[in-house]
């Protein structure tokens, strides 16, 4: 579903914020990314997302080379793929139906697509009682549910999720990791990028560990690792 | 592709409310580029409908003395039928000229009546093939000798021909000055509309930058991206087109008349015909600048 070879990513010449990197992610593995700020957890997904080119190397998601791919086929290649952050990156101005709801709208699907799927999504991460809430009336570990029913309402058969518990409590990040774990279960291949050694402890999944842009460990039901 | 289009529509319409300020600006600086583009293509219509009929007019007239020999100015009307120039000849007898000049001052029988004998010349009406190259037969003529046989004044030939080259001549520099003045306006006040367009569109892509990137996250196509800034910036141009068109009627519904009045002798007229094909010039053009300033500002701010 993912596959790494060779891939670096330089930006100023002679520090490479990734190098030597070669991963292969099969289809429905849950993935951790593990590592200090600055170790290319953040350049790795913006990678995957061809947010950003690669210096070198060849890069491939969901069966496109995304190295290669033309300028206008991005829109496409992020269909296949749903995204989480850290800051929720939900519209104020709209309730969770519509934030899910804009997700499709923008991609063309007709209404009649948004009306089912939304509300069935918006079951899935638990929030059915508060369609109707905008953000700033949601808690955070809410508003992350919802940003989540947005990059699963599509069904993309890859969710990356780039520090999705950093703003919240842990009890909360639980539920999130869990919901994580559910949407894992329907197939869908998950890459969480964190540095919350605790739930990585806990969950036992696949862990990718990132040093200086090198990948210094990558161990199935992994930990988060030693020393600090 | 229903949907999407009631939803462009409603994003652009949006993105307008929220900078009014802005896209009034652009607004009135490309209603009135489009205005001045209208005011001289209206103008440039008129008078080149006036200088049609003067055209029509313009013939170089050769007065003939009383009794000169039939086969003399048969002669110089063969003449002047073989010189490439020249379209038609036509003969006036003294009689027709009398009865034209009748027909003519038929507005003031006083005159006619007082008219005794027929004091007018016969003539030979030359009409040209290019009205402009009036004078150029004029000097052929005067140096004719079968014309200085046969002219009204032998002693002054220059009296014995009537032609209108002066108006021809003012009318031509006059819409070449109105065409020249109308272009370098309105290239000036197109670049204004650009600048404007460009910025409120650059506003509108900033104060959208979140829905934006959510768009690109999730997988908007570019062009839906683009779509609803292209669509403001030509609503944008629509409007002050509108505008323009309105304004130019408005002109013509209040101008015309007046102009008719204290010009009669000139046909000031602007046809529905060319009305309609101004306000189709003003639209395309409007279209064409919004297009181009959302361009512009999509490729500079906008990174899909």
């Amino acid at each position: 579903m993912i596959s790494m070879r060779g891939v670096e990513k330089h930006y100023v010449p002679d520090a490479p914020a990734l190098a030597e990197v070669n991963v292969e992610i099969e289809a429905g593995e849950f993935v951790f990314l593990v590592g200090h700020s600055g170790s290319g957890k953040s350049t790795f997904i913006r990678l995957l997302q061809r947010e950003l080119l690669p210096t070198g190397g060849q890069i491939i998601v969901a069966g496109q080379d995304v190295v290669r791919l033309k300028n206008w086929k991005v829109p496409y290649l992020r269909r296949n793929i749903g995204c989480v952050f850290q800051d929720f990156k939900l519209l104020p101005n709209k309730t969770a139906y519509e934030n899910v709801a804009f997700a499709l709208e923008v991609i063309g699907r007709s209404k009649h697509v948004i009306r089912t799927q939304v509300p069935e999504v918006l079951r899935l991460v638990g929030l059915e009682d508060k369609t109707e809430s905008y953000p700033d009336e949601l808690s955070g570990g809410e508003q992350q549910r919802v940003s989540i029913a947005r990059a699963f309402v599509n069904r993309p058969p890859i969710l990356l999720a780039d520090e999705p518990t950093g703003n919240l409590d842990p009890a909360t990040s639980l539920g999130i990791m869990s919901l994580f774990n559910r949407i894992n279960k329907t197939g869908t291949t998950v890459l969480v990028a964190t540095h919350d050694r605790e739930m990585v402890d806990s969950m036992r999944k696949r862990v990718i560990a990132l040093e200086n842009g090198h990948i210094i460990r990558d161990q199935h039901r992994g930990v988060y690792g030693y020393g600090d | 592709m229903a949907i999407n289009i009631g939803y462009f529509i409603k994003e652009s319409a949006q993105n307008f409310r929220r900078n009014w300020v802005m896209s009034l600006g652009a607004v009135i600086t490309i209603y009135l580029s489009l205005l001045l583009v209208g005011i001289s293509m209206a103008t440039g219509f008129i008078v080149s409908e006036i200088v049609k009929s003067v055209e029509d007019k313009v013939s170089v007239q050769i007065f003939l003395k009383d009794g000169a020999a039939t086969e003399d100015v048969e002669a110089l009307q063969a003449w002047l039928l073989s010189d490439e120039m020249v379209d038609t000849v036509n003969y006036v007898s003294k009689e027709q000229a009398l009865e034209r000049f009748k027909e003519e001052m038929a507005g003031s029988p006083e005159i006619v009546e007082n008219i005794r004998e027929n004091p007018l010349p016969a003539s030979l009406d030359v009409t040209l093939k290019d009205p402009r190259e009036v004078q150029a037969m004029v000097d052929k003529i005067m140096v004719n000798e079968l014309f200085l046989k046969v002219c009204d004044r032998p002693d002054n030939p220059e009296e014995s021909l009537k032609y209108g080259q002066q108006i021809v001549d003012r009318l031509f520099a006059f819409t070449r000055i109105v065409r020249y003045i109308g272009v370098v306006f309105v290239a000036m006040l197109a670049v204004v509309s650009l600048i404007f367009i460009n910025n409120t569109i650059r506003l509108a892509i900033y104060s959208r930058r979140k829905e934006i990137g959510i768009m690109r996250l999730v997988g908007a196509s570019n062009w839906f991206i683009r779509a609803p800034f292209l669509l403001e910036g030509i609503m944008q141009s629509l409007i002050g087109a509108a505008l323009a068109i309105l304004t130019i009627l408005l002109i013509q519904a209040a101008l015309l008349p007046w102009l008719r009045d204290t010009l009669p002798f000139l046909p000031v007229d602007l046809s529905g015909g060319a009305m309609l094909q101004l306000s189709l010039v003003l639209v395309v053009a409007g279209v064409i600048i919004g297009l181009i300033g959302a361009g512009l500002a999509l490729r500079r701010y906008l990174k899909v």
